[in-house]
């Protein structure tokens, strides 16, 4: 439980420190080890599937990418933020908390049993034979998401 | 044929930047067109056909295999997809000449489909994960074309847009985690027995009110609306066309419709939440749209009123407003898709999107006004334009189940919107013509192709509007009525 507590904590704490860091590449260190917190909860919680996947691919590939990323631009100037997101965001997020535990406290209360999940098999069952369509679904996020990375990054040219 | 709708857009799209190497403008906008031509015709053809016997259930078969893909198409539905081809189609034939200036044509074509594919495949699916994931595919097209110009304020506005979308997508999605974990599955029918065999009224009211914030946001309902006046506005006026006329009525509406009346079943504390958030959304917006000088600010602001009357007649719950707000949704799609692509012609011929530096527009684009009045008289219900059945229906609605109220704000913003309506028409196309315009001439041919389609269409309509109730807005309406009687007052609020 003590363990369960310290990782949720540690997990919203870096999550924290990733939005209000002012530096890319510390926001970026403080979003994998966040993940990484991530990780482990979802090993914790026997699925380690997901916690493979949380681990490899956003604490360690997506990490990779950012801080390239990073390297390769240059900072020009400062950047003028509000000082308003600095009081907004923790008053959002005491809010949220408290929300969050008085609806989950009287939810769980009252939440019937679960039953057993209609959904049972292997990892590869699940992905290739029970959620199929999803597969199709991912490939046109992974297209979308291509398109749009050569759309933004396009040069304009002046002829067309 | 059914999975043409989304595999066609999604092959397409996969091979158009490929073909723009070949061919930089020609065949994108042929192949690009004829997809969406195809599948509008198969909408309005053989997808009749396919629900005449009621509902039907498709699943995919590969060389004689089945594979466990399935959708499901119902009066709904079709309807849904008829409405995105029909604009999608003008929208495409409007950026054939329109898009033509911004560059990279295929890359803009292939997010346009796969915008279409995330579209239909929301309105297709039958499990609550493929809703959230079809939504996610239109939304990320969606924020690249906000975008596509690249200026600072099409940037902004797209940023803005993303991180408003997470919190949606974050409500969504947390909510779709407390349905799995109570009942074991996804699926929309073994949810609703899931629910109703765990008699888990207080977790439906929690996930209804996670959806109505998440779906509420993709719809841009006020209080969830902080992100459509900048993002719309800055997108390319045919993006801004479909975000307007459909995005928001598809990620927003039809989900949270499809859940509420399919699967929860309307209660007649929701029927009044969504009723009121209508009410809301129609009056706030259209006072908010007054004041605005840009013209596609004001257009934007006007889609969010728009939607709340459709949410409004949807809220009712009753045959004749359920088929009132449909019907709204299609004319509001065909009439704002129109004056958004107005709004392009205009600017690009102007270079300016403030009203009060038109004037007199009317007599150098004749046909652009001529249209533009036709869209701006539908939207703001005046007969015998279909915008004014649709507003009438929700009203008699309205009137039949008592709640006079509604009724009359819904009467008195209507008179607003046509007061702001005809602002626009006075400061943009009437009047003196300003001696800056001397020089401009009519869109071209695409363009008033696209537009004068559009304005026939609302005026057929208009007059053959018993017509296309009794053969689409009907089927539509009956699928969200059954889903009603299904589960009505089962959860205790």
């Amino acid at each position: 439980m003590i363990l369960q507590i310290a990782l949720l904590s540690g997990l919203v704490l870096f999550s924290i420190l990733a939005i209000l860091s002012k530096d890319l590449l510390r926001s970026a260190i403080s979003l994998a080890i966040a993940s990484l917190f991530l990780g482990i909860i979802f090993f914790r919680m026997k699925a380690p599937y997901a916690g493979v996947f949380e681990i490899s691919v956003v604490a360690g590939l997506i990490t990779v990418l950012f801080i390239l990323t990073i390297a390769l631009t240059k900072a020009e100037g400062d950047v003028r933020e509000s000082n308003l997101a600095k009081i907004v965001f923790p008053l959002f997020f005491v809010v949220f908390i408290i929300i969050d535990v008085l609806v989950m406290k009287g939810l769980i209360q009252k939440i019937p049993t679960l039953p057993g999940s209609a959904d049972q098999g292997t990892f590869g069952d699940v992905l290739w034979k029970q959620r199929t369509f999803d597969l199709v679904g991912q490939l046109a996020v992974i297209l979308a998401g291509v398109f749009s990375v050569l759309a933004l990054f396009r040069k304009r040219d002046k002829d067309e | 044929m059914i999975f043409l709708f989304i595999g066609l857009p999604l092959l397409v799209a996969a091979v158009l930047p490929l073909i723009g190497k070949v061919s930089k403008k020609i065949l994108p906008d042929i192949l690009a067109n004829a997809v969406f031509l195809f599948l509008f015709v198969l909408a309005i053809t053989s997808g009749r056909a396919m629900i005449s016997q009621g509902p039907v259930l498709r699943r995919l078969d590969w060389l004689g295999e089945p594979i466990n893909i399935q959708v499901a198409v119902d009066g709904f539905s079709l309807f849904m997809l008829m409405a995105i081809a029909l604009v999608t189609l003008c929208v495409g034939l409007f950026s054939i000449d329109y898009m033509d200036h911004y560059g990279s044509k295929a890359n803009y074509y292939a997010l346009l489909l796969m915008m279409m594919t995330g579209m239909n495949g929301l309105v297709l699916v039958t499990d609550f994960f493929s809703i959230y994931l079809f939504l996610e595919v239109a939304a990320i097209a969606s924020y690249a074309l906000v975008a596509y110009g690249l200026e600072h304020d099409e940037l902004e506005a797209s940023f803005k847009y993303l991180m408003l979308s997470v919190i949606a997508s974050a409500a969504i999605l947390f909510s779709i985690v407390v349905i799995y974990s109570l009942t074991g599955s996804l699926g929309f029918v073994a949810v609703g027995e899931g629910l109703r065999a765990l008699d888990a009224g207080l977790v439906v009211g929690f996930c209804a009110a996670l959806f109505i914030m998440g779906f509420g946001l993709k719809a841009a309902l006020i209080p969830f609306h902080a992100w459509l006046p900048d993002a719309h506005p800055s997108a390319p006026a045919p993006i801004s066309a479909i975000l307007s006329g459909l995005l928001i009525k598809v990620s927003g509406v039809y989900a949270l419709t499809r859940i509420f009346f399919n699967v929860f079943g309307l209660t007649a504390t929701l029927s009044q939440v969504l009723m009121w958030l209508g009410a809301v959304s129609i009056v706030v917006a259209a006072f908010l749209a007054l004041g605005q000088e840009d013209l596609k600010r004001l257009l934007a602001y006007s889609s969010i009123s728009q939607v709340g009357y459709v949410v409004l007649g949807l809220g009712i719950g009753t045959p004749l407003g359920i088929a009132g707000g449909l019907f709204h949704l299609f004319n509001h799609a065909l009439a704002k898709g129109l004056l958004f692509l107005n709004s392009g012609s205009v600017q690009m011929a102007t270079g300016t999107r403030n009203m009060d530096e038109m004037g007199g527009l009317a007599k150098r684009m004749p046909l652009t006004a001529a249209t533009s009045i036709v869209g701006s008289l539908s939207i703001s219900g005046v007969p015998p334009l279909s915008g004014f059945w649709s507003k009438l229906i929700i009203i008699i609605a309205l009137v039949q189940s008592g709640e006079w109220v509604l009724a009359v704000i819904a009467v008195l913003a209507s008179v607003l919107t046509l007061w702001y309506y005809l602002l626009f028409q006075r400061k943009a196309f009437f009047g003196k013509l300003n001696e800056r315009w001397t020089a401009i001439k009519e869109a071209p041919f695409w363009m008033t192709a696209a537009t004068v389609i559009l304005a026939l269409l609302t005026v057929g309509i208009g007059i053959v509007f018993t017509f296309v109730i009794r053969s689409w807005i009907q089927p539509a309406s009956d699928v969200l009525v059954q889903g009603i009687h299904l589960v009505v007052g089962s959860w205790g609020f």
